[in-house]
């Protein structure tokens, strides 16, 4: 019963979650006003910036379990950084789609290559590689060479970041640039960032426990066929065993 | 001690089938030769090279020449059936990577001696400063060399290899092409060193951790 417990929990959490966000969306959209210069163009970064909150942490979490997993290999700790690929991946979509969104009424193109969405690309192609091995490779050496991969990654990504912002930028600063200045949007725009946080972590968790659960049933399979096998094996032993004494 | 020992037997064994079969650099710098002709086509205005593309020509065609090469990198080992062996020899994988790293810089650094005046020449393109060029391209070469080797290494017995090497080392080498594409933009335009000093200091800092880490992770990916 107890193992019940988080499988009602973890929905139950994305559940709360999403709701925070509508609610918190639907105060963005009716609640705050809309930006002089932008409109309502700008009510995109209200999930823009919370959903790169959420693919940074779940990026930079992956390597991180990657790393523990290498040094001393977990299969929870595996499904961590796994689930923390993919879910980081997913919001790293929602940035790459949301951004040129505002880019091309800010900036009046679709694209730049500007600094943070270089790193936000790069960090993209970067888990789609890493997951592409870990499907590519089966279970136990996909298990190690996506680990590694992510491993370098974590650095390889903040050398990317010092690289791109060599070349300058003209992205918004939001929170250190004291971008919100209105009451109204300063709580909808956390509200916003908690929700797409929340739902990250209930996601996350979520992922984790299905792979998991996942493992446990492919080595289960594994066991049972290598019953059958012992069996099937005994009973051809015995068969031959029998001839011997008939004959 | 014994590290570097099995190492230097390895490289030794390699250098010698390359130099005796002569098969894999003569098609490689063919390849680069062809990459770079493509190149000067698609960068063709009224019938002029447009010399201002030379950095990045230079270092997308390396980058494809080098991920052939790299394809091919632990093939011998693996066609004769010793890859496990000399993972699982006496010093464990390290002499394995460093030998195959230090054979990839000896394969690159040929190609590039040959395809950095071809392609000048193609894209009539002259470099005010090029001992900065080379210097960032040395540096490229040998952080592309390590993380080629520990990319190359670890996919050997994943399915299409083949694509998804590319997938993996671009992104992961994105620093050094970007640096390196910086430091020759303004070479050719005469800059001085303190304005290129920070792209050169960007690349030796990659060097440095792909000294550190690719061998380690290699260790740990493949025991």
């Amino acid at each position: 019963m107890a193992s019940s417990r988080p499988a009602r929990a973890l929905p139950t959490a994305l559940g709360v979650s999403f709701l925070w966000l509508c609610a918190a969306i639907a105060w963005v959209l009716w609640a705050t006003p809309a930006d002089e210069a932008l409109g309502i163009v700008q009510k995109i970064f209200y999930i823009h910036v919370g959903s790169a909150f959420a693919m940074l942490l779940c990026l930079v979490a992956a390597s991180g379990a990657a790393a523990v997993d290498l040094l001393s290999p977990s299969p929870p700790v595996d499904a961590f950084g796994r689930a923390c690929t993919e879910v980081g991946l997913l919001f790293a979509l929602v940035v790459l789609t949301s951004g040129p969104l505002w880019a091309r009424k800010s900036w009046g193109a679709w694209w730049t290559w500007e600094p943070r969405l270089t790193l936000t690309l790069l960090a993209t192609l970067l888990a789609a590689a890493v997951l592409a091995v870990r499907a590519m490779a089966g279970s136990a050496g996909g298990r190690r060479i996506g680990n590694a991969l992510a491993v370098l990654a974590g650095p390889t990504s903040y050398l990317i970041h010092i690289a791109v912002q060599k070349w300058g930028g003209t992205h918004p600063q939001v929170i250190q640039g004291g971008g919100i200045q209105s009451p109204a949007m300063r709580v909808a725009f956390w509200a916003c960032v908690a929700g797409l946080l929340g739902v990250a972590f209930a996601l996350v968790a979520l992922r984790a426990r299905t792979l998991r659960l996942a493992d446990c049933l492919a080595a289960l399979q594994l066991d049972r066929q290598a019953a059958t096998l012992r069996q099937q094996r005994a009973a051809m032993a015995g068969a031959t065993d029998g001839q011997w004494a008939v004959s | 001690m014994t590290t570097l020992r099995l190492g230097w037997a390895l490289l030794r064994k390699d250098l010698a089938i390359a130099v005796r079969t002569r098969e894999v650099a003569g098609l490689l710098m063919l390849f680069a030769l062809l990459c770079a002709v493509v190149f000067a086509f698609g960068f063709l205005r009224q019938g002029r090279a447009a010399h201002e593309q030379l950095p990045g020509v230079l270092w997308v065609t390396l980058l494809f020449t080098n991920t052939l090469g790299l394809l091919r990198l632990f093939a011998p080992d693996e066609e004769a059936g010793a890859l496990p062996q000399v993972v699982r020899s006496i010093a464990g994988p390290a002499p394995l990577f460093w030998s195959k790293a230090a054979l990839q810089l000896c394969f690159s650094a040929l190609i590039c001696a040959f395809l950095a005046p071809v392609v000048a020449l193609f894209l009539d393109a002259r470099v005010a400063q090029p001992q900065w060029v080379a210097l960032a391209l040395a540096l490229g070469l040998v952080g592309q060399a390590l993380c080629g080797a520990l990319c190359a290494g670890l996919l050997t017995q994943v399915r299409l290899r083949e694509v998804l090497l590319p997938l993996v080392l671009y992104p992961l080498t994105a620093p050094l092409l970007l640096g390196g594409v910086q430091v020759a933009a303004l070479a050719m335009d005469g800059a001085q060193l303190a304005e290129m000093q920070g792209w050169l200091m960007l690349m030796v800092g990659f060097d440095l951790l792909a000294v550190v880490l690719c061998p380690w992770l290699f260790g740990r990916a493949s025991a």
